[in-house]
């Protein structure tokens, strides 16, 4: 019944564009706006740039479903007109499309309080290997029906499948607070972690350049009675994400998944995610498992378990068999 | 049998469980219309027993059904003639509770309920909360996905959880965790029904325990006004802790079950909760009631304190053994729609039931649109059981119509198999089976459950057209 029966034009040239690729043998690049991939000369293009729109939006119901190329300052720009916005806050680099953030599953600084990225999709339609036009999840909050595609593709980077809509749970806008105060880094990352722990609702908390900053969403106990406390704008939550240092030539950017009350690491720049992120700035990569070089966002770590890695594999062929898709 | 043989080299006796009376309790789950009786019932005491357990199997061939608690309500958990039951009951150790970064890693045999218990006294908890929580296992949780009455505002088990262990048919780990980068396999595991791995270990983001709750009941003269009260609530902008409607029959039995003061002349009872610091839940109980009360409930009442509060949801929680009462056995249905379709989705099942001849309460999540149609039957009388499936089924079907899904959170087990046809196409069912194999070559886990077999649906559509009313749905059809 769902299944382009209206024929939309983009869907049934990407179906004809990816078998196409499959009898050339040829490799297929999905892409938005190139925020956050460079073009490969190499690749058949496919961009998803011009597919925009609100396919369907009920505020009472709490999802939104979009095509993956509509812009995220668009999405957001109609939601917030229904007093509405994205839980997981993702970063904008620049006309970054909803598909590419999916794609790199990335979230913002609420991420411990309000979750990531994949805890907000509820359904996906897309376009696998071979050319399928596919539908998983739907727009309910709740679906336990099949496995769960819709979310295990988030972080996929366009190298299985070619999202082409996505459903999305939104979250009520609310309004917010900023405050900061002066500190040592060890001891803003205890802080953080035991105010996070208290009926104190907190939607964000990080450290940068000797000040812990934190936000707090609704009612709350007044702050700025407790010594060093100030209330500010909160423009620090757009400086820090996306996260865009100016670094000496020589210098790398890393981001580090760590334990919440992982302490200080050293070259860390910048804090985030109440302790679960930390940036670091250095020539050499940090000794740590979950690190990611952030120069181009699309860097993968390769250290997953030989086990791991047969799965990821195993699971790239079930979706494309004929390795359509441009691996990251 | 040899593979008996080989497990009684590992396991004593009493970890060991062979013959029909022993293995009774295993041969089926809380849907106990389906019952089978497994070859054995292994119950190992730690990881190294489940990977030993697993690598025997491999050898001989043996299918694998993981269990918990066994309180699943699709058959997820129905043993094979041929297989085994590998029960976890016994892995049920919590590993480490860190205060500060809030989380706590348990065994998958944890039941839901102690994992709060254990941290309540840091002012922590755990916040999905299945109505089976005293008995439920979290590893069970984990592998349905399963919700609770909070969902709708703290999420499911797959918000919940940010790392798992599981063991493949070879006896190895892999750990699947949030902090992963590429596709999100930690995701996936969550509602994989025990088709993928053995969960052998779960690490779990806990809450802080919210400062006051309060909860509002309202009474409403049609289903139609309570459902668009719900929409006006969560347009406002508040998300309620809690968000529980009741069709007139669940009234009336909730009420003769636990006399809690119930209006039993309302077509549909509303309780909402609120929660969070103190401040936040008497401005938001307080907009709650204007918003119910502009909406058209003809009575509201607000839970005053702790007990009352309680009582106010004690018929709720309830509903099912209260409906119970009123019938030899009930089926019960799993299906989610848009809360814009209630009101028709109720009326169309108003006339199934008179089609059928089969009494249906209805219990709804008004804020996840998680629909639970009690059908109430009698398994005695020849051929009720398989006219209740049949219902059963038209009533998915039509969640499916509408733009719901089959199930919510109790998942599809054997018994959403045929609904599942009617969900999804060759393409995905085919995606589904590449998963399955990838994770599990052996096709040893938990074989037939979940996923249905593309013959499977080729039939169900075929019967579909020739004859509406399926006989024996849960025979496999080749």
């Amino acid at each position: 019944m769902w299944r382009n029966k209206a024929g939309d034009p983009n869907i049934s040239q990407w179906c004809e564009q990816i078998k196409q690729a499959t009898t050339d043998h040829k490799t297929v690049q999905i892409s938005g706006h190139y925020s956050k991939v460079l073009l490969d000369q190499q690749a058949e293009q496919l961009s998803v740039s011009g597919y925009e729109g609100i396919v369907s939006y009920e505020p009472s119901e709490l999802v939104v479903t979009v095509k993956a190329g509509t812009k995220l300052s668009e999405l957001k720009a109609v939601l917030a007109q229904h007093n509405q916005m994205l839980g997981f806050e993702p970063p904008d680099y620049g006309d970054s499309t909803i598909g590419g953030t999916y794609a790199c599953a990335l979230t913002g600084p609420s991420r411990p309080f309000r979750g990531i990225l994949r805890d907000f999709v509820l359904g996906t339609k897309l376009i696998d290997g071979q050319g399928r036009y596919m539908r998983f999840g739907g727009r309910m909050i709740k679906n336990v029906a099949g496995y769960d595609v819709s979310r295990m593709l988030v972080g996929s980077k366009g190298s299985m499948a070619l999202v082409t809509e996505m459903s999305l749970r939104v979250i009520p806008l609310v309004e917010e607070r900023t405050y900061c105060m002066e500190m040592p880094e060890n001891e803003a990352i205890l802080l953080m972690n035991k105010m996070a722990g208290t009926s104190l609702p907190l939607s964000a908390a990080a450290y940068y350049q000797g000040k812990f900053y934190y936000r707090v969403a609704g009612e709350h106990p007044i702050q700025t009675n407790r010594v060093g406390v100030t209330e500010i704008s909160s423009h620090i939550w757009v400086a820090l994400n996306p996260f865009r240092p100016q670094l000496p030539s020589d210098v790398k950017l890393w981001r580090l998944d760590v334990e919440s009350t992982t302490p200080a690491i050293e070259n860390t720049i910048a804090v985030g995610s109440c302790g679960m992120r930390r940036w670091v700035a250095s020539k050499e990569k940090p000794n740590h498992p979950y690190t990611t070089l952030w120069q181009s966002y699309f860097a993968p770590r390769n250290n997953d378990t030989p086990r791991v890695a047969h799965l990821k594999k195993g699971l790239r062929d079930v979706f494309d068999p004929f390795h359509v898709f441009k691996q990251m | 049998m040899e593979v008996i043989q080989a497990l009684r080299n590992v396991f004593h006796q009493d970890s060991l469980l062979v013959g029909e009376e022993a293995c009774r309790p295993f041969e089926c789950d809380a849907l106990s219309a389906y019952r089978e009786h497994p070859l054995a019932v292994v119950l190992p005491e730690n990881v190294e027993q489940v990977k030993q357990a697993l690598r025997i199997c491999k050898q001989y061939q043996v299918p694998v059904i993981t269990r918990g608690s066994g309180t699943g309500l699709a058959g997820g958990t129905l043993p094979l003639k041929n297989g085994i039951v590998l029960g976890l009951s016994k892995l049920n150790k919590i590993i480490k509770i860190d205060p500060l970064q809030r989380t706590a890693i348990v065994q998958p045999g944890v039941r839901n309920i102690v994992v709060s218990e254990a941290v309540a006294h840091h002012g922590l908890y755990y916040a999905p909360d299945p109505s089976s929580q005293i008995a439920c296992s979290i590893g069970g949780n984990v592998a349905e996905n399963s919700g609770g009455v909070h969902c709708l505002k703290y999420g499911l088990t797959v918000h919940n959880v940010t790392s798992i262990k599981i063991i493949d048919m070879d006896g190895t780990e892999s750990v699947f965790d949030e902090k992963d980068d590429g596709i999100d396999l930690l995701a996936l595991m969550n509602g994989s029904e025990g088709l993928l791995g053995v969960i052998v270990e779960i690490k779990l983001k806990l809450l802080p325990k919210p400062e006051a709750a309060q909860v509002v009941m309202a009474a409403f003269h049609s289903v139609g006004d309570c459902a668009d009260a719900v929409t006006r609530v969560l347009e406002q902008g508040i998300i309620p802790a809690g968000l529980e409607m009741m069709d007139k029959f669940s009234i009336m039995a909730a009420e003769a079950f636990a006399k809690v003061g119930y209006p039993t002349e309302a077509e549909a009872l509303l309780l909402c909760e609120v929660d969070g610091s103190h401040d936040q839940v008497q401005v938001d109980a307080k907009r709650v009631a204007d918003i119910l009360t502009q909406a058209g409930a003809y009575q509201i009442q607000l839970s005053q304190n702790e007990a009352q509060r309680i009582a106010l949801w004690k018929g709720r929680k309830n509903a099912f053994p209260a409906v119970g009462r009123f019938s030899p056995d009930y089926y019960c249905m799993d299906g989610t729609i848009p809360r814009s379709q209630l009101a028709f989705i109720l009326e169309e099942i108003a006339k199934l039931s008179t089609k059928y001849g089969l009494k249906v309460a209805n219990v709804f999540h008004a804020g996840d649109g998680n629909l639970h149609p009690l059908i109430m039957y009698d398994a005695n009388k020849p051929g009720e059981l398989a006219t209740t499936e049949a219902f059963g089924g038209e009533i998915l079907k039509l969640c499916v119509d509408v733009g719901g899904t089959i199930t919510g959170e109790h998942g599809v087990g054997v018994e959403k198999l045929n609904a599942m046809c009617h969900q999804y196409d060759t393409p995905e069912l085919e995606i589904f089976h590449g998963i399955k194999a990838i994770f599990d070559d052996t096709g040893l886990l938990n074989p037939g459950k979940a996923v249905p077999t593309l013959h499977r649906c080729a039939e169900v559509s075929h019967m579909h057209v020739h004859n509406n009313q399926l006989p024996h749905p849960h025979l496999e059809r080749f």
